[in-house]
């Protein structure tokens, strides 16, 4: 059976966002080896939060072919929110 | 099969004869991206919330976190992550005008879901088992509170997802008329979304 593109999109989407999570699951084990900071763990695990909201706001929400305006209000979200979290914890 | 849905899924824009000019539609009724809006606010008082609290008792908040069972958290986020990408291939088949396959995929994306329920429901039980409840201390304290909230959430977004799937199976939803559609697949992706910070804030970091 063909993949329409928009199925193409979500099923790659889905697959990323996966893989993702697997990632920040485990990123704390692999960063223990090598003895990195907790600094360090923290930020990787919010950048990956703000790839994960990035995926379901433009693809599953469809909102990149919606209004800039909606689109940046969400966006702003999964930005500022890592971001003020990540300064709560490294500060 | 709808033969009055003339939607071409694939299509981004709504073209017009000068390709240079675009118009965006925001799926979905606006109601419903003002109340995603105010649900997004509330959930982002009680993360940072729960993030201060973590920096005022980081004793309290880490042997708290090692009581998690962290792999049920993963269940979760893959259950949810899953159960999102079949809502959004159902609005798919539902912009084509098959409706009946649009319901099946939402059942589908339901069963998904109800792992989730099931995970959340095993997991309080086993803190239960331990002793452990909204009173032990204030970091289980904002997680049943932010948990359970989150819960309420999904059991919302089902609800929602039960009457878009009898709709769809009865192709009620046409070209002219699939916000109702649209407004609930975007609220289900907004649960989604909030559980996608509230994992690694509270199991993770």
């Amino acid at each position: 059976m063909k993949l329409s593109n928009t199925n193409k999109k979500n099923t790659l989407s889905w697959l990323w966002l996966i893989a993702l999570t697997v990632i920040s699951t485990y990123v704390g084990l692999f960063l223990e080896l090598f003895n990195s900071q907790k600094s360090l763990f923290i930020f990787i695990v919010l950048f990956i939060v703000f790839l994960k909201g990035q995926q379901i706001i433009d693809v599953f929400m469809e909102l990149k072919q919606a209004p800039k305006f909606w689109r940046r209000l969400l966006m702003a979200y999964v930005i500022l929110l890592p971001i003020i979290i990540g300064l709560i914890y490294l500060l | 099969m709808n033969s009055t849905l003339n939607v071409e899924a694939d299509v981004d824009f709504v073209k017009t004869e000068d390709k240079s000019i675009v118009t965006k539609r925001l799926p979905g009724d606006l109601a419903m991206w003002f109340f995603i809006l105010a649900e997004l606010t509330v959930f982002a008082i009680l993360f940072i919330g729960f993030a201060v609290s973590e920096q005022l008792n980081t004793e309290m908040f880490s042997q708290g976190k090692a009581k998690l069972h962290q792999i049920s958290g993963l269940i979760n986020t893959l259950t949810l992550i899953t159960s999102s990408y079949f809502v959004a291939l159902a609005l798919n088949k539902m912009h084509q005008g098959l409706g009946k396959q649009s319901a099946r995929l939402l059942l589908v994306a339901k069963l998904i879901a109800s792992i989730y329920i099931g995970v959340k429901v095993w997991e309080y039980l086993s803190l239960f088992e331990q002793g452990i409840d909204i009173e032990t201390n204030t970091f289980f304290t904002l997680y049943f509170l932010i948990t359970f909230f989150h819960l309420m959430h999904v059991l919302l977004g089902m609800v929602i997802l039960i009457f878009v799937a009898l709709k769809a199976a009865k192709n009620e939803y046409n070209a002219s008329n699939i916000s109702g559609f649209e407004s609930g697949a975007s609220y289900w992706h907004m649960v989604d979304m909030l559980w996608i910070i509230l994992f690694p804030l509270i199991y993770i970091i």
